[in-house]
């Protein structure tokens, strides 16, 4: 959900943004996107394409669909979805993919799929935002997406021992993973999401896990997690970033995430 | 085993990866089985001899169209550190891995603009040794 208000929030200020579902376990973000059934295409058939040796890239109409934007928006979103999931072809596929992906094949063909896949998007399409929607837990996709594929990383946990503790260890590790030559140093976002009323950014809890990732190196000493309360009305409204801005503090928050996340996307940048 | 029954296991070998290929069938185990094959022969046959060396090439190729790369890359490592291997055996081993290495990067061409394919090896490599976000390291 996060990241389709992340995608219609840079539409609005002018941004042409690509979405693309990495999330192949559990595909779905095309719902978020008022897509009730998304293409034949999508990443995971994409991919097999690639890896079985097309002869030509596989055109990306047949694997990306516009998705709508807020009236008046002056940007433009094109998902990706992970692929025509929930029909049985697309567990077909990702098993297939499974068996072709291979990353850790020294070879470096999975590697070098995944990241042809985000440089012919740099290059053709040249959206000022590539989205990934990646795999929550300990994955060698989600891995990567995290690592290799992203420059900055929007990290949402909840105020919970268990999510603070499996978020520290990865982000740490995130931290730590060098970096391709020609990338800069990956930027953390840690956001608490859904938080009881007690739980604001300045709160006591939210600082304590902030000195938490500070000593891990995750973020830089004193900036403090975003923080996404509980707003079960909220949540449900498509729209949220659409005509009618809300003075809810879900909303404000959002906007403060995403000006942080997206800082040339701020109003004073002229967007 | 001898030579004579190794060349006729690995000939009939090569001839079902070729078919099965030319099926549109899945055949990286059949260049497995050619790759394994080649791999006793060229223990029989040292560099120097010419049944020698075509195994060592064999050996190489084979496990390349088994898309096993580690296994390739190992096997020419032994091959160019072994003792009496003429240059023109280290010179086609090189060959072989250099043209796969193009024909990756033909096959991923925008990939190949933006990064090098030495350095994206070596993140598989870390990614084999110490799991997702190198965690099991």
């Amino acid at each position: 959900m996060l990241l389709a208000h992340a995608a219609r929030f840079l539409a609005r200020r002018g941004k042409g943004v690509v979405v693309l579902d990495f999330d192949f376990e559990a595909p779905g973000l095309h719902y978020k996107f008022g897509i009730e059934r998304a293409t034949a295409g999508g990443v995971v058939p994409y991919l097999i394409a690639t890896l079985g040796g097309a002869a030509s890239p596989p055109p990306f109409d047949d694997h990306m669909i516009a998705a709508l934007v807020p009236a008046g928006a002056e940007g433009w979103v094109r998902l990706m979805p992970a692929g025509p999931a929930p029909h049985r072809s697309y567990w077909a596929a990702l098993k297939e993919l499974g068996d072709r992906l291979r990353l850790t094949d020294l070879s470096g063909r999975g590697f070098m799929a995944l990241l042809d896949l985000q440089a012919r998007i740099a290059d053709e399409l040249k959206p000022d935002y590539l989205l990934i929607d990646a795999r929550t837990g300990v994955t060698e996709l989600g891995g990567l997406a995290t690592t290799v594929l992203a420059d900055t990383v929007g990290c949402l946990l909840a105020p919970n021992n268990e999510s603070v503790g499996g978020t520290l260890a990865v982000g740490q590790a995130m931290k730590a993973s060098p970096r391709l030559a020609n990338q800069k140093p990956l930027r953390i976002v840690p956001v608490l999401s859904r938080t009881p009323p007690g739980i604001t950014r300045d709160a006591y809890y939210t600082s304590s896990i902030a000195r938490l990732m500070a000593a891990r190196g995750m973020i830089p000493e004193g900036s403090l997690p975003f923080v996404l309360p509980h707003d079960a009305e909220l949540r449900t409204l498509e729209d949220l970033f659409g005509p009618s801005d809300s003075e809810s503090p879900l909303y404000q928050a959002y906007v403060e995430l995403f000006l942080e996340l997206f800082p040339d996307a701020s109003p004073a940048s002229g967007t | 085993m001898e030579t004579n029954g190794l060349n006729m296991l690995v000939t009939e070998a090569i001839w079902r990866a070729e078919e099965l290929e030319a099926l549109g069938i899945r055949s990286e185990l059949a260049w497995k089985e050619v790759s394994s094959l080649e791999e006793k022969l060229a223990k029989l046959h040292p560099a120097s001899e010419p049944e020698g060396q075509i195994a060592r090439r064999g050996a190489v190729s084979a496990a390349l169209e088994a898309s096993d790369y580690a296994r390739a890359q190992a096997l020419a490592d032994g091959y160019l550190a072994e003792d009496g291997a003429p240059e023109s055996l280290k010179a086609a081993l090189r060959e072989i891995l250099e043209e796969d290495a193009a024909a990756m990067e033909s096959r991923f061409p925008y990939a190949s603009k933006h990064h090098s394919l030495r350095e994206v090896q070596g993140w598989a490599g870390r990614l084999r040794a110490s799991g997702a976000f190198g965690l099991a390291a």
